[in-house]
């Protein structure tokens, strides 16, 4: 065991217990708030001693004190009051709640609630407003721009797709960059259940969006390491705690109903293609339907007249612009939220029951989702001393048809975009041909028809989770307590994926199962204690263990060519595989965490946690399989401590030190193994060497400190308040993907030896300019900057390569002395001068001839920003956010094809008489000018695709996010009704772009949430939604 | 203090279980430590046929279409019309290096250790020279001596070998396999899906495969071409139909280039081919070829289609741009996905000792030789099923009224190698390359990236630029531009 961690757990433990001394007289009594409401957990404390109690349940507490002694009565959110004993053995006494001093208590690592004061740490807690007002199918982006240092990226993957959230910068080169999500107590899995890459496939959605977000109470968003030491090796990526609604705070049985509609449309005012150029190769529009078929998606014809050319199916058509095709494909989305939840609170007992329903027809044809979730949370008390929680959500969760996208092969987004002007997206319906084959639109058998896509493959999914825990607290002394917590995640998701019989490119079709396992098994045993040493010294301690156990199976089923066409089931297929994927791995852990308070305006908090990784653990192995996290965080709170002038409200200085990160997220990678695989050749089993990644023994943990201080103000009777923060952070050893090259036979190594940094600034602003009791205005901005570095890869420096798109002209990147995650591609060759360099072929057509690769753009924007205004008027609220992103770049799959295909609209210089291109050429040095006969532009302009830096562009924007306008219905106007509360909401998201610079593309349209940001390929183009939510309580 | 103790203990509990069990945990249950060497010969035999991924594009888009075996208008077939798509033209290297030549060092590797029989080691050493040489023939300098050993040496980043100092070590690995080849069944036993472990065909395969090898160097060193062609004669080559080295497909384990035929319809059989076939009456015609429209395979009905072109060129040039009504490979005979893949005939052997009978004097009588090899190549396309036997009189008659022509005889040799290589496009334009036959005519389609000239090989992974960007560039300063024209060494002019 190590060492540091020991020392550390025994001086815990000296302080913990120190002796206290006698007392004299019984005193009693109850303490109520101002409304005569008895207060349960109150600190009662004998003023100048340790001699302290608390108040029961019902508010009551007795203590032994000397009968001169003046009595302390202290409450998280309440004001502390002094109260004389005098003598008397029975003291009643109320006290005032505290709006004033902003003692918020906020849920903390472990799901310990502490006043923010205590935080020697940046924490944002939102709450379930900002989470169900405007409501997404999944919760988690409701949060984008809201919160500084939170960078949420939705991609273009359609509405059952994955989210990325990446706090405070990447901190890992390869592994998983994404928070660890708690959900009341439980961590829960958020693996993502298959992407896209580069030759396509389909987003299979992550673990968070299964929560509904009519059931969450708040969310805490611990982003730094000393916020979320206390989860060691899990909190590398920040840790997000969602606490769900409880029955608490209710009075008696209440019924909430919530419901919301949203539609959405597709924006098309983001395209803008050439409109006066139609189908047709080499400036000639098609004689035939053969050659309509041969031209595809080739927009390389005549301009358009009208006059009737043979089409794809031999039927002739005006030659002339046919309207907008996304338009046309698309439909409007739509999206029903439907809540209906139970709460109960009496003395002993206090539950919520919810049921929800989520029905989504997302914008592409065929495709949408179900969510169906139902949630009980309850606690109750069991006894004197012990108290007891139960948390349970099962959802059913059914997508149909995830859309496919990069690539083109059954990627109806491809298709529809590329389609020629002249050629109405409608006319590719019906999708079949009689004999039940693909009804293809080119002889590219890869262009596939979007309507056989959206209508004739078949890809559904269904999830069924249970995440449920029990915790079970016991309060040995009063300020003593144990809690046992015990969660479990268990996801099972089941796949079918078709590629039916007839599509073009895979003529007989085939047929995937697949099924997922998930479980997760998580339990803590925490040792907690409370204690006022003094009346201005008190210490709050805890020691833990955790164990985390995870295993994952995936059992997969692949048939293809159909025999009987049209029946779709793996036993109807010529040839068929079959595979299983097994992986387990435990963490184990203790912890401990100890808090000394100074008249509560001094804390410092001590936290440490050594974790054992199976994962790094192999007979014979040499290096450690632990690593220990410790972190030390403080707060001040210096207009409690000082004499400051009136208009400061509140002044806090805090910092912070931890050690975070982890163990490798993958088990069995310590070493070689083989593998049988495929089906055996003539009787024969297939052997070889598993995997392409070159395994190493000697891996250890990887590491990530951060420094981080912040400031606190409030202004002006808290008008208008400013926090800010600062943070430095540095990953060491993190197991990297080595690069090698693909002859070395292997595609990468793994090794300890990658190195990345982050620092950057968050601050969030906010006031309240007017406030009245009529109206108020509230504005916040909020905003980021973090500036990551790659500072080492390996042991030369090799270049990490992460994906690359479908052009593979182009790749995420990562290189030493760069930002995280560069763009790295194919430039133009340029002479001394930046003059563009041509080689002129045969036929006299300079051909842009392709330079080194280099860094193009960085693919994570490190500016982020967001603004958020309210307004109340009576009864009335308005709310609109609008946030940007800037000072990154993307490349743009979709330009790069039409430059290809001619529908760029760039394209259409030089299509009457030529282009003019002046350059350097490459055969003899010399600068020429020659002009481009239209009939060539097609060459010219297909050899410019191949140059990714005419592709990268600014993924800057300004987005109008989201908007609402509420109204709550007057208390008094429904008092002779059974209703207690009514909302009704008008909202809208993705309104507008107030600034973009990528052209024809949506900035926020990658078609991953992996590390790989800054690459787009034809993803589900995005929406604008409008829609209405009611709330209703009675 | 009572109460510390047991704090203590209890923690101290968890510790000391906070790894229990772990290392047992981190075993995979799903893989074995190791497999056993014949497991992993099979899966070689398997990789070398490869997939559909190379076989489509280094194979027919690229090779098959400049062999003018293939033709069509579709754009992308960029063989066709010499323009350059990177990503296709290195789809060998992508494939070979990661499977195929990957599994044969660890399996060399693993014979080594296990002290395996040196027939063992002989077969494998065979099958690593054949996928070296399908390499380098392709690109020339390529990565050799240290490919493939990410794991054995730690080599991540091998550099390119010289083709001049690869070929001699792959010829000489011939020589030392078939040395140490004897005479009866290797341990291999039955996972040798070539030749069912039968050592005295593997020893045959090693000479097939130098006399292939020698002649390789017949512009580039002709005394060392000789001396290699005399000492694979000498050591005995193939001597039937029999001996043919092919890995036989079927509906689990496809044969790459049926998938291809598959999934596209655009190829065509060349006019080039299709007019060597008609030329000679050549009964193989009808079982290479059947018109696309309704399969015909009347001789009459097979029209070749003219490589070069596309739609609109097509359109101008004959007023229609349908090619249904031209012949395409006969999708009911050699297309399909559980044919044979085949890698060195009995009959390019006879071609080859003609040839090296014409040059040297060597190996008797090259009119014999000849007739052998055509006999051969028509008689083997029976691997293809019953569709595909040709009666011995149609043989006779086509040696009757095409027989040996001394004054011309390594075109006319060389040409049938051409014809007889038909879908092993790799070893057809190899062998083009060598021996400059036949005389093909060049397209010139608008754009093509060669000047108008058959290019001479193929380009590297785009990739290697990122990652092993200082021996790519040692390679291509020492072979010249990574472009189509380049030549490899044993091209020489």
């Amino acid at each position: 065991m190590n060492k540091k961690f020991l020392s550390f757990l025994t001086i815990t433990l000296l302080l913990f217990f120190q002796g206290v001394t006698g007392q004299d007289k019984n005193v009693s009594g109850v303490v109520t708030d101002d409304t005569g409401s008895p207060l349960p957990g109150v600190n009662v404390v004998e003023k100048g001693t340790s001699n302290g109690t608390s108040t029961d349940f019902d508010g009551n507490y007795a203590i032994s004190v000397d009968a001169n002694a003046t009595l302390v009565f202290s409450s998280l959110g309440y004001k502390t009051k002094e109260v004389g004993v005098n003598g008397r053995s029975t003291v009643n006494t109320s006290i005032a709640e505290d709006a004033s001093e902003l003692d918020e208590v906020v849920v903390t690592a472990l799901g310990i609630r502490k006043e923010t004061k205590a935080l020697g740490y940046s924490l944002t807690e939102v709450d379930a407003d900002e989470i169900s007002t405007v409501k997404t199918p999944n919760a988690i982006n409701s949060l984008q721009g809201k919160i500084a240092g939170v960078n949420i990226s939705q991609n273009a993957t359609g509405a059952a797709g994955s989210s990325r959230v990446v706090i405070r910068g990447a901190s890992s080169l390869s592994g998983n960059n994404q928070p660890l999500y708690v959900v009341d107590g439980i961590p829960i899995g958020n693996g993502n259940n298959g992407s896209a890459s580069l030759w396509g496939g389909s987003d299979g959605g992550d673990g968070i969006s299964s929560l509904n977000p009519d059931d969450i109470e708040s969310i805490s968003v611990l982003k730094g390491g000393a916020a979320s030491a206390l989860y060691g090796s899990r909190a590398a990526g920040g840790v997000i705690i969602v606490t769900t609604k409880s029955g608490k705070g209710q009075e008696g049985f209440g019924v909430e109903f919530s419901s919301s509609v949203t539609f959405d449309k597709v924006n098309t005012d983001l395209q803008d293609f050439q409109q006066e150029y139609g189908q047709g190769v080499r400036g000639v529009r098609p004689g035939s339907q053969q050659a309509a078929l041969e031209a595809g998606t080739s927009s390389w014809g005549e301009a358009y007249d009208g006059v009737s050319t043979p089409q794809f199916d031999g039927v002739s058509r005006p030659y002339s612009y046919t309207g907008n095709n996304v338009d046309k494909f698309y439909r409007s989305g739509t999206t029903f939220i439907n809540t209906v939840a139970i709460t109960n609170a009496s003395e002993n007992l206090t539950y919520r029951l919810s049921a929800s329903d989520l029905t989504n027809e997302d914008v592409l044809p065929n495709a949408g989702l179900n969510r169906k979730s139902f949630s009980i949370n309850s606690s109750a008390i069991l006894g004197e001393k012990l108290t007891s929680n139960v948390n349970a959500k099962y959802i059913i969760e059914k997508v149909q048809n995830r859309p496919r996208l990069s690539d083109s092969p059954g990627n109806a987004n491809f298709s529809v975009a590329l389609l020629p002007g002249n050629i109405d997206v409608t006319t590719l319906q019906p999708s079949t041909n009689p004999d039940g084959s693909e009804r293809g639109f080119s002889n590219n058998t890869f262009s596939t028809n979007p309507y056989f896509a959206a209508y004739n493959f078949n890809n559904q999914d269904v999830r069924n989770r249970i995440i449920a825990s029990t915790s079970l607290r016991y309060d040995i002394l009063d300020w003593l307590s144990l809690t046992g917590r015990v969660g479990i995640d268990n996801d099972i998701i089941r796949r079918t994926s078709v590629e039916p019989f007839g599509t073009a490119y895979k003529p007989l079709g085939g047929i995937n199962e697949e099924e997922r396992r998930y479980n997760q098994v998580d339990a803590d045993l925490i040792l907690a204690a409370e204690k006022n040493i003094t009346d201005k010294f008190a210490i709050s301690a805890l020691v833990g263990a955790n164990n985390n156990h995870v295993k994952s199976e995936n059992l997969f089923l692949g048939g293809n060519d159909f025999i009987v066409p049209g029946l779709e089931d793996i036993g109807n297929t010529v040839s068929q595989s079959r595979s299983r994927e097994y992986s387990e791995r435990k963490i184990g852990s203790v912890y401990g965490s100890l808090e000394l308070s100074y008249d509560r305006w001094a804390y410092v908090t001590f936290t440490g946690r050594n974790d054992w990784f199976s994962t790094l653990s192999f007979p014979g192995k040499t290096t450690p399989n632990d690593d220990f996290y410790p972190s030390i965080n403080a707060s001040l709170i210096l207009s409690d401590a000082l004499n400051l002038p009136n208009f400061v409200s509140f002044l806090k200085l805090r910092g912070g030190y931890s050690e975070v990160a982890g163990g490798a997220q993958d088990p069995y990678s310590l070493a070689l193994t083989y593998e049988i695989f495929g089906n055996p050749i003539q009787g024969q089993p297939l052997g070889r060497i598993s995997g392409s990644t070159v395994p190493n023994a000697n891996l250890v943990a990887f590491s990530k400190n951060e420094t981080e201080i912040g400031l606190d103000m409030r202004l002006f009777n808290n008008r208008l308040s400013l926090d800010f923060a600062y943070y430095n952070n540095e990953t060491t050893n993190d197991i990297v993907n080595v690069a090698t090259s693909e002859y070395s036979g292997f595609s990468g190594a793994s090794a300890n030896l990658g190195k990345v940094s982050n620092k950057g600034v968050e601050f969030l602003l906010s006031g309240t300019p007017i406030q009245t009791k009529d109206f108020s205005w509230n504005t916040t901005i909020n905003g980021a900057y973090n500036e990551g570095l790659v500072v080492a890869t390996d042991n030369v420096d090799s270049d990490v390569n992460l994906d690359e798109p479908r052009t593979q002209n182009v790749r995420i990147t990562h290189i030493v002395g760069e930002t995280y995650g560069t763009i790295v591609g194919v430039s133009y060759e340029r002479d001394d001068n930046g003059t563009i360099v041509y080689e002129i072929d045969g036929d006299g057509v300079p051909r842009a001839v392709e330079g080194e690769r280099k860094i193009l753009g960085e693919g994570v924007p490190p500016l982020t920003v967001g603004f958020t205004n309210s307004f109340r008027y009576k009864n009335f609220n308005l709310n609109f956010l609008i946030d940007g992103k800037f000072g990154g770049q993307i490349f743009s799959g979709t330009n790069t094809i039409l430059y290809g295909t001619g529908l760029h609209k760039n394209t259409l210089e030089g299509r009457e008489n030529g282009l003019t291109v002046s350059g350097i050429d490459v055969a003899n040095g010399q600068p020429f000018t020659t002009t481009v006969a239209p009939e060539d532009l097609e060459t010219y302009y297909g050899e410019i695709n191949d140059i990714a830096e005419e592709f990268v562009e600014d993924s800057d924007y300004i987005k109008f996010r989201q908007m609402s306008i509420g109204y709550s219905l007057p208390k008094k106007s429904l008092d002779n009704v059974f209703l207690t509360d009514v909302n009704v909401s008008l909202i809208a998201s993705n309104l507008f772009y107030i600034k973009r610079s990528v052209d024809n593309i949506d900035p926020e349209s990658a078609y991953t949430a992996g590390n790989s940001q800054g690459l787009e390929y034809f993803g589900v183009p995005s929406a604008r939604s409008y829609g209405l939510t009611i709330n209703v309580k009675f | 203090m009572k109460k510390s103790i047991f704090i203590l203990m209890f923690a101290l509990l968890f510790v000391g279980a906070c790894d229990d069990g772990f290392e047992e945990l981190n075993v995979n249950p799903t893989k074995p430590s190791q497999v056993a060497a014949s497991n992993k010969l099979t899966a070689i035999i398997k990789f070398i046929s490869s997939e559909r991924y190379d076989n489509w594009r280094a194979g027919m888009i690229y090779q098959s279409t400049m062999m003018q075996h293939i033709s069509t208008t579709a754009g992308y077939w960029s063989g066709d019309k010499y323009t350059w798509n990177r990503g296709y033209a290195s789809s060998l290297l992508d494939r070979y290096y990661g499977n195929a030549i990957k599994s044969i060092e660890d399996l060399q590797f693993q014979l080594e250790e296990e002290s395996a029989p040196e027939e063992m080691k002989a077969i494998v050493r065979i099958l690593r020279v054949f996928a070296y040489s399908r390499l380098t023939d392709l690109y020339g300098d390529v990565p050799y001596s240290e490919a493939g050993k990410a794991v054995i040496d730690g080599i991540f980043l091998p550099k390119y070998d010289a083709q001049s100092e690869i070929y001699p070590d792959l010829l000489k690995e011939l020589e030392e396999s078939a040395a140490a080849l004897g005479t009866g069944t290797s341990e291999f036993g039955s996972a040798d899906v070539v030749y069912g472990g039968d050592q005295a065909k593997w020893k045959k395969l090693a000479n097939s495969l130098m006399l292939r090898l020698g002649l390789r160097l017949i512009k580039v060193d002709p005394a060392a071409s000789q001396a290699w062609a005399t000492k694979a004669i000498a050591g005995g080559v193939m001597t039937s139909n029999e001996d043919i080295f092919y890995l036989q497909h079927d509906a689990d384990n496809k044969n790459g280039i049926g998938e291809v035929f598959t999934a596209d319809s655009n190829p065509r059989m060349s006019k080039t081919f299709i007019d060597f076939l008609q030329g000679g009456n050549d009964p193989r015609l009808p079982i290479l070829a059947a018109r696309r429209s309704d399969g015909s395979t009347a001789p009459e009905d097979l029209i070749g289609f003219p490589n070069g072109l596309d739609s609109p060129m097509l359109l101008e040039l004959t007023g229609e741009d349908n090619t249904d009504a031209y012949a395409e490979p006969n999708r009911s005979i050699i297309t399909g996905e559980t044919t044979p893949m085949i890698f060195q005939t009995y009959a390019e052997v006879e071609f080859m000792l003609a040839e090296s009978n014409v040059r040297w004097g060597l190996a008797g009588d090259a009119a014999t030789h000849y007739n052998n090899g055509v006999t051969a190549a028509m008689k083997h396309l029976s691997l293809y099923g019953e569709d595909a036997v040709i009666a011995d009189e149609d043989i006779t008659a086509y040696l009757t009224a095409n027989p040996y022509d001394a004054a011309n005889a390594i075109e006319q040799i060389n040409t049938q190698y051409w014809a007889a290589t038909f879908l092993n496009e790799y070893e057809t334009f190899s062998n083009w390359r060598r021996s400059g036959f036949p005389n093909l005519t060049p397209v010139n389609y608008p754009g093509n990236v060669t000047n108008g000239t058959i290019p001479r090989r193929l380009t590297y992974s785009e990739s290697e630029q990122s990652t092993n960007p200082d021996n790519y560039a040692a390679a291509v300063a020492a072979q010249g531009p990574d472009v189509l024209t380049t030549r490899v060494w044993w091209d020489a002019q």
